[in-house]
């Protein structure tokens, strides 16, 4: 690569880290902001000659897993970790915590990026060599590097300061004048000619002496360097007054770059007590997690906690002599696992045993261990078990039932089978990354589920428990729709099967078939993706791999409805994440393109037209921030208002807040509708349709029909409508969905949702769920399987819904439906098992009087408020319904509700309310 | 096996942990081929069990897709396994019933002989005499009191006369455990006879009922909780068919004391009320109570006194069978004990005691699935428990309001 194309690529903050921080220029009125949109779509394009960053992260097998935060989280992380190394730094030795290799790690593949650039520029001179054969006096942090271990002191000759450079100010900056680099983008001030003066040394490789800091630069925020530090390597990359410019140059992105200097005043002086427990942001725990580097380090505190994966083979080959050859795999290696790992034969045996005895195969078994009591369920598949144990008291035995199945199904649809997964040296560290996040979240939920609120945390913490376990995706009905992701032309290497768009963790739009959309949100799941894009913008988020979807790859059970057969090919999985977008997109090859051979890796084609898609998709984000602050759901009402209002015995009371809250639903449910038009005014830059993109993006048959509005344009055609009809003839609007979707093009099968959002509008402002005068609902699940979907309130709706009886009620409602869930599965299962036998089993007197046909069940419990005060009177109570629905016919649904007791409520009809208009 | 395993077999093991010698197997239920399990499972069972012990893990229970299995293991000496493929088998009703297993076989040889084996052809020998009882613990009774720990009880028609007598009888005969058995339900008793500690106060009607009706026994028993090692004497006497008055006493008064001429001063007076009392053995209601005529099944426990009343006999003419009702009121039971009145077995703590958690479940229904309806409510009021099982006309909404307003009625008599 070329000098000039690097430059190129620094000075245009389209690069792809800069065009994330397009929209906060946009925010501060930059006169650049203009451009940026159509430059973002433009440097897309372009990236096919630019390498992108992902590109090195892309491993053996092709598969990606590429994270990376937008540059205003990067930022905020920044401080804590600096305050941290600030209390550290100040002392003269050095404590190596945890925390500060972590935040290393975490920016590793950054540094290394970088070092590689360096590398190929031929700039990276031998620094270790020198560093090794001159530095035979104090250890070297540098070289410590390699094996920091906790506790381990060094002294403090050198330090390493980790800043944050932004070379896109260089853009702003360098039209005034040519300035240093190091002073702009790094914020020190080196004075040349005044150092050779005083040292009298020769100009080149002069020391770079640091002689002043200018203010509000990233040296002076760091607050580490000093005057007389002396700067001398730039990520391990010695520097020296010649060449530092050329190192600096060098940057291609805004990013962290370790400095390292040398002490001035290298004093001596008692090592400071270690720093209290890293009071480290949840954010960065998060993605720690997810990038797997440390991991450990957080699930130490869950050792205690005896928890086990294992998998085992029940086949011996007794020629092979190695030690415990019948663990093909298990996690972690703990003490209080290390029991459980022990007792393996158990399970071996149960296995084997129970199965010839019962003729069915081994569920679940429970043992006590040290006083607690463990669940371990197994799985077994021909001749291997796969086992998960954990603890009775966190985990429910039909959580961890489901639990493993979802695991399972995972493993599958990223591996091919258990055994491919299982395997597979080199799947081990996948797999321990994975197995790490799923007992994290197991044991320790509340730890993943961190937002801004507590409440917000709660609800996540306590619906997580249910969720989690639901076959389907938490879908957001719009009122309005946006539209159409998979329109692009990709007929070489991959056919695009479909995709589906997640924001902030709720599934907007997919036009996946539910099995696929079951398996792909299950993996996000696991991967805790969902949750990250709700908490925090995304810088960029690349994943790729090959998967194995159960709905493609399994002959269809009754061929006589499909006559279509699924073509031999394999699939991939791309998923990108850009802010809270991401849009999973699912590919497939062979079949009518081209076999896959090998491990291909990511296409940057195809990964620049998912983003693009993304960076259109860009103003639209308020408008879902807006149905999400309000979505189309019924009314909810808080349960701490029913309980003050008992506790007043005023009935005005009892009515008056509810009244109000009602009052101030349909408030917002009118307010879109201004705000519609405010947001059309808005000027939709990124909606453009961009050169790069030309007319090869829509479909060809699409192009010739002059009626039918290109997908592209659609949601700016119905907002135009919107504009010029005034927001209330939605029956035109209405007319207009349905012209649309008579359209005969197959791929806007999106349409039909426009439709019924539209109907949904209409039915808003009469969404009440409960009967009487009051709106008496707390919370509700609604399950739709067909679609793999289901509804809840947004986090926005239940946090409007403060107040600790209700984070309760929440929490109870969650634990509550669990085992009403466990129940409705039964029902299923013996449902199944009855079309598979044919009716005759039904006649069976002893399926009559167990329970496993139940169609509804229904909990009442009681609640008072928790610190009451007053001994004089009892504590007024409070109650309130916990309802579980199923229904099997059409097809299975289930709902959940919450509600106040003081109104009888029939729960087939909040159900028809509910799923009236609930379909994709 | 599958279809042919023919739905629900109930297996009982007893082993000797020690040794690792059988000392029982019961079955019940299931294809013949089922009944006896090979020697080869019950040594794995046996030997997984007892693997796990020696590494401080133990094993309490496994699961199949239709079986469970639980073990239990007493006093270091002896170990009970319950494997169940029962349609609704839960642990919870496994556990409860090795528990009652084992107060059985305590009942009969005494604590002494279990928990130090040795000899263990005596002590097979020995426990072949609780093989009726046990048996009764894996088919399906009539009662319920295995599973709910609570004394099985009927509401006779005349009750405080009938009290006064039986301790009038108690003070004549200088025994204060008597009670007034129908059908293994206790009609009436003494505070004595109240006071007996749990097991054993399940398990003495259990033992009567099981027994082959005689005219009068004097049965040597062990209390597995208030004298596990020394003897007592349980003397019974036939009134009536089916009626039988039950004695706990010490050596005193030989069975010779009992003559029909006492009997006959004390219960000559009351013999209408005690054939008023004969039908209630299924009822256990009397005669006219007034119940909701959509309740097809009773089952109504007092957390506290351990006492409960069990019926499915209402609208007998209706849909399903008595059967069908007891075992999905059983399930039911099941169900709601394990999920939401968990709390509910355990006699020691009060209510005022704990504070009770801020959201604590009150009541809940079923509604059992397509083509059947039959539902299902429990509530739970102060010390009571409520199951019922209605028909399906009755109106879901209207479940809360019935179960309260049966609850109230039923509160005089339990």
């Amino acid at each position: 690569m070329s000098d000039p194309a690097w430059r190129d690529s620094r000075g245009r903050p389209a690069e792809l880290p800069g065009d994330l921080s397009s929209q906060e220029e946009e925010e501060d009125g930059d006169s650049d902001a203009g451009a940026s949109g159509l430059d973002s779509c433009s440097s897309a394009g372009s990236d096919t000659d630019l390498e992108p960053e992902w590109r090195d992260s892309v491993q053996r097998n092709g598969e990606l897993f590429y994270l990376e935060l937008s540059e205003d989280e990067e930022e905020c992380l920044l401080p804590e970790t600096q305050t941290v190394n600030h209390v550290r730094f100040s002392e003269k030795e050095v404590i190596i915590e945890e925390d500060g290799t972590r935040e290393r790690k975490k920016y590793e593949p950054k540094l290394k990026r970088f070092t590689k650039i360096l590398k190929s520029k031929k700039l990276l001179p031998k620094r270790h060599h020198k560093k090794s054969s001159s530095d035979n006096g104090p250890v070297s942090i540098l070289k410590h590097q390699s094996n920091q271990k906790t506790g381990v002191t060094v002294q403090q000759r050198y330090k390493d300061v980790t800043v944050y450079i932004n070379p896109k100010k260089l853009t702003v900056i360098k039209a005034r004048e040519q300035l240093k680099l190091l002073e702009v983008l790094v914020g020190i001030i080196h004075q040349t000619k005044w150092s050779w003066r005083r040292s009298g040394k020769q100009a080149d490789g002069e020391r770079l002496v640091v002689h002043g800091l200018s203010p509000g630069g990233s040296a002076m925020k760091s607050g580490q360097v000093l005057v007389g530090d002396v700067l001398v390597a730039v990520n391990d990359v010695d520097v020296t007054s010649e060449n530092i410019e050329r190192v600096l140059s060098c940057i291609p992105g805004p990013m962290q770059v370790k400095l390292t200097f040398e002490n001035a005043y290298a004093v001596k002086k008692e090592m400071a007590q270690p720093k209290k427990k890293k009071t480290q942001s949840s954010t960065n725990d998060l993605v720690k997690l997810l990038c797997g580097s440390e991991a450990d380090g957080i699930q130490h505190s869950i050792l205690d906690t005896p928890h086990i994966t294992m998998y085992l083979t029940l086949r011996f080959q007794s020629e092979v002599s190695k030690e415990e050859q019948e663990i093909l795999y298990h996690y972690p290696v703990s003490e209080a696992s290390q029991k459980l790992k022990s007792v393996r034969g158990i399970f071996l045996t149960l296995c084997d045993m129970l199965e010839s005895v019962t003729g069915t195969q081994v569920t679940s078994s429970s043992l006590h261990l040290n006083g607690k009591q463990i669940h371990v369920a197994f799985l077994k598949e021909s001749d291997k078990l796969l086992l998960i144990g954990l603890p009775a008291e966190e985990v429910p035995l039909p959580q961890l039932r489901n639990m493993i199945e979802d695991t399972a199904q995972t493993l599958k649809f990223m591996y091919g089978s258990l055994d491919s997964a299982f395997c597979q040296v080199e799947n081990t560290p996948h797999l321990d990354h994975f197995f790490s996040l799923f007992f994290q979240r197991a044991l320790q939920p509340d730890k993943l589920h961190l937002s801004a609120s507590p409440s917000a945390q709660q609800y996540d913490a306590a619906s997580a428990v249910l969720l989690d376990s639901l076959p389907g995706v938490r879908w957001l009905p719009l009122p309005q729709e946006l539209k159409s992701e998979d329109y692009y032309d990709m007929r070489r290497l991959y056919t695009i099967l479909g995709s589906s768009l997640f924001y902030k963790g709720y599934l907007v739009c997919s036009h996946l078939p539910k099995d696929d959309i079951v398996e792909i949100a299950a993996y996000c799941r696991q991967y805790c993706l969902l949750p990250l894009a709700a908490k925090q913008r995304i810088g960029q988020l690349i994943i790729w791999r090959e998967v194995f979807p159960r709905h493609h790859l399994q002959p269809p059970v009754d061929s006589d409805t499909e006559v279509f057969q699924e073509p031999e090919g394999r699939y991939f999985l791309l998923i990108v994440g850009l802010r809270h977008y991401m849009l999973c997109v699912l590919l497939e090859a062979g079949g009518c393109t081209s076999k896959a051979t090998g491990n291909p890796g990511p296409d940057c084609i195809y990964v620049d037209q998912v983003r693009t898609t993304l960076h259109q998709l860009e103003g639209v984000d308020s408008r879902i921030e807006e149905g999400l602050a309000s979505s189309p759901g019924p009314c909810l009402s808080c349960a701490d208002w029913f309980l003050a209002a008992s506790h007043e015995k005023a009935d005005s009371l009892t009515t008056s807040p509810i009244l109000s809250r009602l009052q101030g639903s349909t408030k917002t449910a009118t307010s879109p509708t201004c705000r519609r038009t405010f947001f059309s005014d808005h000027p939709f830059k990124a909606r453009k349709p961009s050169p790069s993109r030309g007319s090869g993006d829509y479909e060809p048959g699409e192009g010739g029909e002059g009626i039918g509005p290109s997908p592209h344009t659609t949601p700016a055609a119905v907002r135009k409508q919107r504009e010029s009809c005034g927001s209330e003839d939605s029956m035109a609007l209405l007319k207009l969905a349905r012209k649309k979707s008579t359209l005969p093009n197959p791929f806007h099968l999106g349409n039909s949702k426009k439709e019924l959002s539209d109907k949904e509008l209409e039915v808003y402002n009469t969404m009440k769920l409960t009967s009487g005068p009051e709106n008496t609902l707390f919370h509700y699940v609604a399950l739709e399987t067909v679609q793999g979907i289901f509804i809840t309130p947004t986090h926005e709706e239940v946090a409007q819904l403060g107040g600790s009886v209700h984070a309760q009620l929440i929490k109870n409602f969650h634990q509550c439906c669990l085992s009403i869930r466990a129940i409705f599965q039964q029902t299923l299962k013996e449902e199944k098992k009855k079309v598979l036998h044919g009716e005759d089993h039904s006649e069976s007197a002893d399926s009559v009087s167990s329970l496993t046909h139940v169609k509804e069940h229904g909990v009442l419990f009681e609640c008072s408020p928790e610190n009451w005060t007053d001994q004089k009177k009892a504590p007024p109570v409070m109650a309130y319904w916990v309802v579980g629905r199923l229904f099997l016919h059409p097809k299975p649904q289930e709902l959940y509700v919450c509600f106040h007791d003081s109104v009888t409520e029939i729960a087939v009809e909040m159900a028809f309310k509910l799923f009236f208009g609930l379909t994709l | 096996m599958g279809d042919e395993g023919a739905g629900s077999a109930v297996h009982l093991l007893c082993l000797a942990a020690s040794s690792g010698v059988p000392l029982f197997c019961r079955s019940s239920g299931g294809a013949p081929s089922r009944q006896q399990l090979p020697f080869s499972v019950i040594g794995s069972l046996n030997g997984v069990h007892m693997f796990g012990q020696n590494l401080d893990v133990q094993l309490t229970s496994a699961r199949t897709e239709d079986t469970i299995v639980v073990w239990k293991s007493f006093h270091d000496s002896v170990t009970l396994i319950a494997l169940s493929s029962e349609e609704g088998a839960s642990e919870l009703r496994l556990e409860r019933m090795l528990h009652m297993v084992f107060g059985a076989m305590v009942l009969i040889v005494g604590l002494e002989e279990l928990a130090n084996i040795r000899n263990v052809e005596r002590l097979k020998k020995e426990l072949r005499a609780s093989y009726c009882l046990i048996d009764s613990f894996l088919g399906n009774s009539e009662l319920i009191g295995d599973l709910t720990q609570c004394v099985d009880c009927a509401i006779p028609p005349e009750g405080s006369f009938m009290q006064e007598t039986l301790s009038g009888f108690s003070e004549a005969t200088g025994t204060a455990f008597v009670s007034l058995l129908v059908s293994g339900r206790v009609v009436a008793a003494t505070e004595g006879w109240w006071r007996l500690g749990m097991p054993e106060a399940v398990l003495l009607p259990w033992l009567v009922g099981s027994l082959p009706p005689q005219a009068a026994r004097d049965y040597p028993v062990y209390l597995p909780h208030g004298s596990p090692k020394v003897p007592h004497r349980l003397l019974t006497l036939t009134l009536l068919p089916g009626l039988e008055l039950c004695l706990l006493c010490g050596p005193s008064p030989p069975l010779s004391q009992l003559d029909p001429q006492l009997l006959e001063r004390w219960w000559q007076p009351l013999l209408e009320p005690l054939r008023a009392c004969l039908p209630l053995g299924p009822r256990a209601l009397p005669e006219g109570f007034p119940l909701h005529s959509d309740i097809l099944g009773l089952l109504l426990l007092h957390l506290e006194l351990r006492r409960c009343l069990f019926t499915v006999e209402p609208s007998r003419d209706k849909e399903p069978s008595p059967e069908q009702r007891r075992r999905l009121l059983r399930n039911f039971y099941t169900l709601v004990a394990t999920t939401y009145f968990s709390a509910e077995p355990g006699p020691a703590e009060k209510e005022e005691d704990t504070v009770p958690p801020a959201q604590s479940p009150r009541a809940c229904y079923l509604v059992l699935g397509p083509g059947v309806g039959w539902q299902l409510v429990a509530l739970r009021l102060g010390l009571r428990l409520l199951l019922l099982m209605l028909s399906p006309q009755s109106p879901t909404h209207g479940l809360r309001s019935l179960a309260t307003h049966t609850l109230q009625a039923l509160t005089p008599l339990l």
